[in-house]
């Protein structure tokens, strides 16, 4: 296995996924978020760190999560990321936007194929 | 929007730095453990659990590395970096550190000094509406200075009859004296201005009103305008000042009003405190005349202005040509004026230009050492270079950082510089002013001022900048350059290039050639002043002591002064150390002078060639007192008084008129005099007005044969320092004439320096500056040998097995520092030659065809060159063949 991630990520689409992960999980540390997408694509991503953590401190630094330390269940110390209400308006328009964008290239490519 | 937001966050992340590096570290340890628990879960070993979660994580330090950058503002954190781990390498080199910097706060240091003088001389504009339309108004006669001085009446005829200026100004710059209610008495610096002055600047007052055209009235009421500095000084700011009365010169007059804040006057350097109509100097002064200045209208190019002027100026050319037909040769110029009038810029314009370029190569200098050190030091530094290429910093990202560190370095030797400046500045005006300062006088009227101004401060930084850039950028890349994979490979030894050894080189070559120019130049000007003072004088410069009297506020009428004189003469000569004493109109190279046309029975000459002979009104032992040889004939006496007039010429005047026959008993007359002088002696030629004329025909009469002594300049001879009889000069002075002032003391020799002191000036810096920079070339060549010599010593331990001599070791080096000294000797004396060819354009009379400066700068390199191969040579000779082969 490489350094790469086994599936490329599209731009801006690991957000979308993040922020889904978290308004439906709620808080999460990092690990959690990357098992969470693991196990949701079959295995299909595996997001390394160098693309996680930037992205995490990036929605951070929007506005979108907050992030706090916290304890784990097996009391060890993590970083704790909880969607904020921007990151819901985020989160919502983003979904119609990449459905929007789905319908239009379902579209495409069934006439074309 | 949330870009914006997103910005200032990390901006104050950048400022807070509020997820420190240990945060983002423990965050990614959790996550690889975590990771590993689970693969454990799957049944893997712990050993490779932790393996499979250290892949599947990817590396922590990229992560790192990414989030570095997300977090704040990854240039401004980077600079912080770069910036911190510059100032730990530098820290760890402090010797390093210390002359990199040292030489650049040299090199920036003298920069900035210069570029103070220069800024406020050169580039400045006036405080004025569009400084840019003014242009100032020149009278040129061949071979001597230009000088803005017009009559009266043809600044009238200048201004009637132009169609190139919306306006013509005048200006005169004067001493005037004030006195007035609850004011004492004080000489002042004023100036005289023409009616249309300020409205054609477009300044406003201050206060009140400024001087207007119906004040400028033969017939008008005396009125007057101070500067705010004599408002705020004299006046505490008083808004009662206008309408005041004072007495200027004697005569009434009223302040109508304070002059703007920022503006001191068109003239450089002038700083009057009171400016009163031209009309009030035409009145008191039958020979009134003014400095012109003209607005270009808009659309009317200087050179339309030139050629219209020059039409113009036949007028006044026909008139003075009607007395003197050789003033036909006059021209008239016209130059911008919008930094303000060129009289200074004239004197020291070119010299400043001068050393502009010298600091120029001396900062060059600098940089290339500093260059040729870093260059050095990044041999040392490869491998850990090569070290972080292959733990994955980028290319560009470590050229960044070693531009950083070489621009750290630029700006602690600029603020080093700076600080070096802030006191060579005040030490450059004295030296541009000295001479002048005299015992007991006002400051002269025109007064250079530098400061260390934001835009100086902004031309050092910027200056700091480029060398720091310069320097820096071909060690950078040259670090870069050699690939990492190689040498990590290689020994530490065996790591730098061939072209970087000759890189390495050609800079010691380029610094040898630099100061080679520097050095031969700094030659050429110190000859030149060794010249100017020495070489045709006729006078004796030194032991003189020079002291001006004037008798108008004396109550002693000048008729009766010969008496009082005579005796006062005769008291000097009594004091101890003095060993002779005289008076006379003028005194050598004081700058000013009278002169008239001679006729002599039976000589004719057509009437371009007929010329001024400089006239000096003298006492006897003049000529003792001044070192001038008496070649025939005797000298005046006191006893001449009452007697048939008497002259003595000089023997450029006894050549021209009586031909090779001996001038003695031979008659003449002053034009427009009937009177005749009988020559009574023949005295060597004496340079008169300037140091940079050869001597004029000059005759000195007996001053104490005029019917009124007009000679007020004493002189007296001494044996010992002239300023030891200063003080009791000064009282025999007060005992023989209690009323009498005492305007000037000074020494002869001071008097000739302040008449030289832009060749001064150019002498001593470019000297200064040529000897800073051959240290530094020694510091550079020690530092190459020093370095070359320790990475050789396996050689040389093995040459010395070989059989090879301390002697042969220490040969080696030895020709190895007079190669490169060499190399940039025959690099260096083209430029030399041509440096010499281009000062001479710019600085007249100066001793180009003298070889010995160019020989002087050689022989001086190859001095420095050895000096600096000295300490290497002996440490390659003390190499112990064992202890070196040891090692290998």
């Amino acid at each position: 296995m490489s350094n790469k991630d086994k599936a490329g990520v599209l731009q801006g689409t690991l957000d979308l996924m993040v922020l889904q992960t978290l308004a439906t999980l709620g808080p999460q540390h990092g690990y959690a978020i990357a098992a969470r997408l693991e196990q949701v694509s079959g295995g299909a991503l595996q997001l390394n760190m160098g693309t996680l953590y930037p992205a995490l401190m990036r929605l951070e630094q929007r506005g979108l999560l907050r992030g706090e330390w916290g304890v784990t269940d097996n009391s060890r110390k993590a970083r704790f990321y909880a969607i904020t209400a921007a990151g819901r308006r985020q989160l919502g328009a983003g979904k119609a936007e990449w459905d929007r964008m789905a319908d239009i290239m379902r579209t495409l490519l069934h006439e074309q194929g | 929007m949330a870009t914006m937001r997103e910005w200032l966050r990390r901006l104050s992340g950048t400022i807070r730095r509020d997820r420190a590096d240990q945060d983002l570290e423990e965050e990614l340890r959790l996550h690889v453990e975590l990771l590993a628990e689970a693969a454990q879960r799957q049944g893997h070993s712990p050993e490779a659990a932790a393996r499979r979660a250290r892949l599947q994580a990817g590396g922590t330090a990229q992560a790192m590395e990414s989030m570095r950058d997300q977090r704040g503002l990854p240039w401004l954190e980077d600079l912080g970096r770069d910036a911190q781990l510059g100032l730990r390498m530098m820290r760890r080199n402090p010797l390093f550190s210390a002359v990199a910097i040292l030489s650049l706060a040299l090199g920036i240091g003298a920069n900035t000094a210069i570029f103070s003088l220069v800024n406020p001389l050169m580039l400045r504009a006036l405080p004025v509406r569009e400084p840019a339309q003014l242009v100032e108004l020149l009278s040129k006669f061949p071979g001597e200075p230009r000088n803005n001085a017009f009559r009266w009446n043809v600044y009238e005829h200048f201004r009637d009859h132009n169609h190139v200026f919306s306006d013509l100004i005048g200006l005169l710059p004067r001493r005037a004296e004030v006195s007035g209610d609850a004011l004492a008495a004080e000489t002042v610096s004023a100036e005289y201005a023409t009616g249309n002055f300020f409205p054609a600047l477009g300044l406003e007052p201050a206060l009140g009103r400024l001087i207007r055209a119906e004040d400028d009235q033969l017939n008008a009421d005396v009125v007057a305008v101070v500067s705010w500095s004599y408002w705020q000084n004299r006046f505490n700011h008083h808004p009662g000042i206008v309408g005041r009365r004072i007495v200027v010169d004697g005569a009434p007059a009223t302040i109508v009003g304070v002059a703007p804040r920022a503006f001191r006057s068109v003239l450089f350097g002038s700083r009057p405190d009171v400016w009163l109509p031209a009309a009030v100097g035409r009145r008191n002064d039958s020979r009134f005349a003014l400095g012109l200045v003209g607005r270009l209208k808009p659309g009317v190019s200087i050179e339309q202005a030139r050629a219209e002027m020059r039409v113009l100026d036949r007028w006044r050319i026909e008139e003075a040509a009607k007395t003197a037909p050789f003033l036909r040769q006059l021209t008239i110029e016209l130059e911008p004026a919008g930094a303000g009038l060129s009289l200074l810029r004239d004197y020291y314009g070119r010299p400043l230009l001068v050393l502009m370029a010298i600091v120029a190569l001396l900062l060059l200098i600098a940089c290339t050492n500093v260059a040729g050190m870093l260059l050095a030091r990044g041999t040392a530094r490869q491998r850990e270079l090569a070290v972080r290429v292959s733990l994955g910093a980028a290319g560009f990202r470590l050229m960044r950082q070693m531009l950083t560190e070489s621009v750290l370095l630029a700006g602690l030797g600029g603020a080093l510089g700076t600080a070096l400046a802030y006191f060579g500045v005040d030490a450059l005006v004295r030296i541009v002013m000295s001479g002048r300062g005299v015992v007991g006088l006002a400051g002269p009227l025109q007064q250079i001022e530098a400061h260390l101004d934001a835009e100086v401060l902004m031309f050092t930084a910027a200056v700091s900048l480029l060398a720091g850039i310069l320097f820096g950028i071909a060690p950078a890349w040259h670090a870069l350059r050699s690939a990492p994979a190689q040498s990590l490979r290689e020994t530490g030894t065996a790591g730098d290039a061939r072209s970087k050894r000759l890189f390495g080189r050609g800079l010691i070559v380029a610094q040898v050639a630099i100061s080679l120019v520097l050095l031969s130049t700094a030659g050429v000007f110190i000859s030149h002043l060794w010249n100017l003072r020495n070489v045709g004088l006729g006078f004796n410069r030194h032991g003189v002591l020079l002291v001006t009297l004037d008798p108008s506020r004396s109550g002693m009428a000048p008729e009766r002064l010969f008496q009082p004189y005579q005796d006062l003469l005769s008291r000097l000569e009594a004091i101890p150390g003095v060993r002779a004493a005289t008076l006379s109109g003028v005194t050598p190279i004081h700058g000013a002078g009278s002169a008239r046309f001679v006729n002599v029975p039976g000589f004719q000459e057509p009437p371009m060639a007929r010329q001024y002979t400089s006239l000096n009104w003298v006492a006897p032992r003049y000529f003792e007192t001044f070192g001038t040889p008496l070649v025939a004939g005797r000298d005046f006496q006191f006893a001449d008084q009452g007697q048939a007039r008497v002259a003595i010429v000089n023997q450029s005047m006894a050549r021209y008129y009586f031909g090779d026959g001996n001038a003695v008993g031979r008659q003449f007359t002053l034009d427009g005099q009937d009177r005749a002088y009988e020559v009574i002696g023949v005295v060597g030629d004496a340079k008169y007005l300037d140091l940079h004329n050869a001597a004029p025909r000059t005759v000195y009469l007996n001053a104490f044969q005029e019917s009124r002594m007009f000679s007020h300049r004493f002189s007296i001879r001494t044996d010992t320092a002239p300023s030891a009889v200063a003080g009791d000069v000064q009282r025999t002075v007060a005992e023989v004439m209690p009323a009498m002032a005492i305007t000037r003391v000074t020494t002869l020799a001071d008097q000739v320096d302040a008449s030289i002191v832009p060749e001064r000036l150019v002498a001593m810096l470019s000297m200064l500056f040529g000897s800073l920079g051959a240290v530094l070339v020694g510091i550079g060549l020690y530092g190459l040998l020093a370095y070359t010599v320790s990475r050789r010593t396996n050689e040389i331990g093995i040459r010395m097995a070989l059989g090879a001599t301390r002697h042969d070791m220490i040969k080696m080096v030895l020709a190895g520092a007079a190669g490169l000294v060499a190399a940039g000797l025959i690099v260096g004396a083209p430029f030399a030659w041509w440096g010499r060819q281009l000062a001479s354009r710019w600085i007249v009379n100066l001793p180009i065809d003298n070889p010995w400066p160019i020989a002087f700068g050689a022989i001086a390199m190859m001095v420095v060159g050895l000096a600096a191969a000295y300490l290497p040579a002996r440490h390659a000779a003390r190499v112990a063949p064992a202890e070196a082969l040891r090692h290998l």
